[in-house]
């Protein structure tokens, strides 16, 4: 790598790292490109869908021949075509509290690319347990945020989204760059944590609006009564 | 007695409000039933336990945004 904030040592912290990426859609699409050319040593690629048609506007990861595969498969062959070099796992499972351990538990860092609170509570949780850094990143419309969630440092997502998920199931559409803006947010957040440059966004919600294309940040503190990595440090001692 | 309001920024908009009136009435005020609603306050996210009792000042600037949870 010729840059020198990364380097040489960047390159084979890079190489040396496991990153699983949890959501093969519009931002799961663009984060894996992004950490695939990087060179991540491996990366694990976790979707339980198959590609549809009209997924195709964003997820760019897939394309026509792919349709009614699995998306875990799709993006594998995809990934591997991009950056031979590396290894790249595809996971084919719905992620819950039951298997969460299995999917991110010996990783490096998770890369949010779900869809749902739900899946993305069951992550943050497995990554405050663990002390795996959590990229979390959403879109919805014109919009998108992300943050870095550094176990033991920022808050955690509960800290941002407490109690019970209580948000209702509708189809969000969103034009086809948006999730690339915000995934490739994300991806570089990544590379800075695993690199040691360090995230920036740790402790910092940064909101992308596309319609006015302003961005904008917003502070959070950790949340001393948080259930989830409040309850962690405080059983820890 | 008249009751004294204050002059706030809501979502880039001046509002008046009354006087001690706190995060959780101004969401009321506004209609928003969003669970996850964030609320930022003078740049800083506000903790939905502490709506009931945050209240807000002359000058302050709220942003109330809902959460993107697609992907």
């Amino acid at each position: 790598m010729i840059l020198p904030d990364i380097g040489e040592e960047g390159q084979r912290r890079l190489k040396a790292a496991r990153v699983c990426i949890v959501g093969l859609g519009g931002l799961g699409s663009i984060s894996s490109m992004g950490l695939a050319a990087a060179g991540i040593g491996y990366l694990r690629v976790v979707d339980c869908d198959r590609v549809e048609l009209g997924n195709l506007n964003r997820q760019f990861l897939h394309g026509t021949d792919d349709v009614g595969r699995f998306k875990s498969d799709s993006a594998r062959d995809r990934l591997l075509a991009l950056n031979p070099e590396i290894r790249i796992d595809g996971w084919n499972v719905k992620v819950a509290q039951e298997n969460a351990q299995d999917v991110v538990g010996d990783c490096s860092l998770i890369v949010d690319g779900t869809d749902n609170l739900a899946t993305r509570k069951v992550l943050n949780r497995m990554a405050v347990q663990k002390g795996i850094p959590f990229v979390y990143g959403g879109v919805e419309g014109f919009e998108g945020m992300v943050t870095t969630i550094v176990p033991g440092q920022s808050p955690c997502l509960e800290c941002l989204f407490p109690g019970e998920d209580r948000t209702v199931d509708r189809e969000i559409g969103v034009p086809g760059p948006m999730p690339g803006v915000v995934a490739s947010l994300q991806a570089l957040e990544a590379i800075k944590y695993l690199t040691g440059i360090g995230p920036a966004l740790s402790g910092r919600l940064l909101l992308i609006r596309a319609l006015d294309m302003s961005i904008h940040e917003m502070q959070v503190d950790r949340n001393p009564r948080c259930t989830v990595c409040g309850s962690m440090e405080r059983n820890r001692g | 007695m008249k009751e004294e309001t204050i002059l706030i920024t809501v979502e880039g908009f001046p509002e008046r409000v009354v006087e001690g009136t706190t995060i959780a009435q101004l969401v009321e005020r506004y209609g928003i039933e969003d669970h996850h609603l964030i609320v930022e306050k003078n740049g800083r996210f506000v903790y939905p336990q502490d709506y009931g009792t945050t209240r807000v000042e002359a000058g302050d600037d709220i942003e109330m945004v809902h959460p993107d949870f697609g992907g």
